[in-house]
């Protein structure tokens, strides 16, 4: 009855007392992880072969280590089509707010494209996204 | 603002001429021409004189102390490319980006003089060091200047992280992040809870870590060590006297003083301690010239962190005398560690004989260094000092500081030892004539500022 209480009254006040459904969810939280590893462990049935302890990484058999040197360009690739891919993330809310934003947001997004471009130029003229070597 | 937009304009500018100028040596020419006209556009900007209107919403707020500032920085790069120019080419194959880097660096820096909202000084503090992290890293065959890199990379970027948390719990605390609203949320005697304390203290762990002050300077001498050492002279002067802008614009008097939970005076004392002591006693020990400079560059900065500590008007000329007297005298010795064949003591045994004129200029920028009248040095470490007298309290900390100037006389006379008594075959790549010119021009201006500081300082209030 106390804590049900409490929990209704929770968002009016701000004292630390207030911070206790948070703090009983945390426990339950905790507490639930806690125990499905442990029954797991104890019921779950245990049959350990070489092949299933083995890393899977889609069907393939693995062979060296993580280690190997790759080439550059993987990365390059990777990274640029990163820095391309924020580009249209921001084009969504903008083609939202097209109309709201009007001339200058135009001018704003034009500005922001024009940065892209440039980007863009230097590193097609650096060989950036050249394959063959 | 002229400053902030050319400074990215020119970075750009220096990327593309990797393109399109074939020829290596015409790049620091190119480079070296944008740096004046970045000098003389922020001089029209300290002026009144501004190219661009744009309305920044109080994002940033020009003043006459960050404009120039400003013109320090730039001045002090312009004077680092002409002297080491030569060796940036030198150092890897990508030298245009070296250049625009640079010019990076001092957007960033032209961000952290200027910035008005706590964003703003993120943003600063991301754009100075990001680059600074590539150029640490930028002798790749070097497995010094990668350990070096990666060590800056992931104490930065965790540094990094402590700054935006004490940013989040400003904002949490007063509900903005302009720097105005905080400070008259800190100046009202009844408005400060927990949150903007610990914010607050957040924010001087994570510019104590950019300014590497004492218990925050481990990365410093591994960093500047690994780092090839024309970067290392950037880094250790423009960008360090810029995140000290940066510090005393955060921590300004009127969000200190008043916030009576945490006494800011103890608490910044324990770090000039803590600095003086770490820097000087280990640079004491060191065998290399260029880690004993990365030690004396913490020991450097607990004297600059006296201005923070003082906080008045005295302290804010003295900083910006440290800043150029400092760095002036700094990117000197390094220009001439470039050139030495082996950068230990040893190394510079006899350099009196075979270079005379770099081991007297050498000298008076070691000097300068240690504080030594009729030198730059002297009065930064003077108006410092003179500072802290003036807050009326606190005078055990002057005595402190004092002592460690003599200490640190030591390690710097100890070059001095090695040029002129000691025997030995200095050995130096070629030496230009070019070259020696400048060292007297830069070594010229010391002695100058040093007899007469208003030279620097009437600038200021013209």
């Amino acid at each position: 009855m106390h804590i049900t209480g409490l929990l209704l009254d929770a968002p009016q006040a701000n004292t630390a007392a207030n911070y206790l459904p948070i703090a009983l969810q945390l426990l339950f939280a905790l507490g639930f992880v806690a125990t499905m590893m442990i029954v797991t462990h104890l019921l779950g049935p245990k049959r350990k072969t070489a092949d299933k302890l083995a890393t899977f990484t889609s069907g393939i058999e693995t062979h060296g280590n993580a280690r190997t040197p790759m080439a550059i360009k993987y990365f390059l690739v990777a990274i640029l089509f990163v820095l391309f891919d924020v580009e249209v993330i921001f084009f969504y809310p903008y083609a939202v707010n097209f109309r709201a934003l009007g001339w200058s947001g135009f001018y704003s997004v034009l500005m922001f494209v024009g940065f892209f471009i440039v980007g863009f130029f230097y590193i097609i003229k650096k060989g950036a996204l050249v394959w063959e070597d | 603002m002229n400053a902030i937009i050319l400074s990215a304009v020119l970075g750009v500018v220096m990327m593309f001429s990797s393109v399109f100028v074939k020829n290596k040596s015409a790049l620091k020419h190119i480079a070296a021409a944008g740096l004046l006209v970045l000098l003389i556009a922020n001089i029209a900007d300290t002026y009144g004189c501004s190219l661009f209107k744009i309305d920044l919403h109080n994002m940033l707020r020009f003043d006459k102390f960050g404009l120039f500032f400003n013109t320090i920085g730039i001045g002090a790069t312009l004077i680092y490319v002409v002297l080491s120019g030569r060796d940036i080419e030198k150092s890897g194959n990508y030298v245009a980006e070296y250049f625009a880097l640079i010019f990076f660096v001092l957007c960033g820096l032209t961000l952290l003089t200027s910035f008005g909202n706590l964003l703003m000084l993120f943003i600063g503090i991301e754009i100075l060091s990001i680059p600074l992290y590539i150029l640490t890293g930028s002798d790749k065959r070097n497995l010094k200047s990668n350990e070096a890199a990666i060590k800056y990379f992931l104490m930065g970027s965790f540094s990094t992280g402590i700054m935006l948390m004490g940013i989040a719990l400003i904002y949490g605390g007063t509900g903005s992040f302009q720097l105005e609203v905080v400070r008259s949320v800190f100046a009202s005697y009844k408005g400060v809870s927990f949150l903007e304390i610990a914010g607050l203290l957040f924010l001087l762990v994570a510019m104590a870590f950019k300014v590497s002050a004492a218990p925050f300077h481990f990365w410093t001498p591994d960093v500047y060590d690994g780092a090839p050492s024309v970067f290392t002279s950037f880094m250790a002067t423009v960008v360090k006297a810029a995140a000290f802008v940066a510090f005393i614009r955060l921590f300004d008097a009127r969000v200190t003083e008043t916030s009576a939970a945490v006494d800011w005076k103890m608490l910044f004392s324990i770090l000039i301690i803590s600095t003086l002591l770490i820097g000087n006693i280990t640079a004491v020990f060191q065998q290399s010239v260029k880690r004993m400079l990365a030690y004396s560059s913490i020991a450097q900065a607990g004297f600059m962190l006296f201005a923070l500590f003082s906080l008045n008007d005295m302290a804010k000329e003295g900083l910006l005398l440290y800043a150029a007297a400092y760095s002036l005298a700094t990117i000197g010795i390094f220009a001439i560690l470039i050139k030495m064949k082996d950068v230990s003591f040893e190394g510079y045994n006899g350099l009196a004989k075979t270079q005379p004129l770099l081991a007297a200029t050498n000298t008076i920028f070691l000097l300068s260094l240690a504080g030594i009248p009729l030198t730059a040095g002297f009065f930064a470490k003077y108006y410092m000092l003179a500072s802290v007298i003036k807050t009326g309290s606190y005078t055990w900390l002057v005595i402190f500081a004092v002592l460690f100037a003599a200490v640190s006389a030591y390690y710097y006379f100890r070059v001095i030892q090695a040029m002129y008594f000691k025997n030995g075959e200095a050995q130096t790549d070629t030496i230009t004539p070019g070259f020696k010119a400048g060292m007297v021009i830069v070594a010229a201006i010391i002695v100058i500022v040093g007899i007469l500081p208003q030279t620097i300082l009437n600038w200021f209030y013209f």
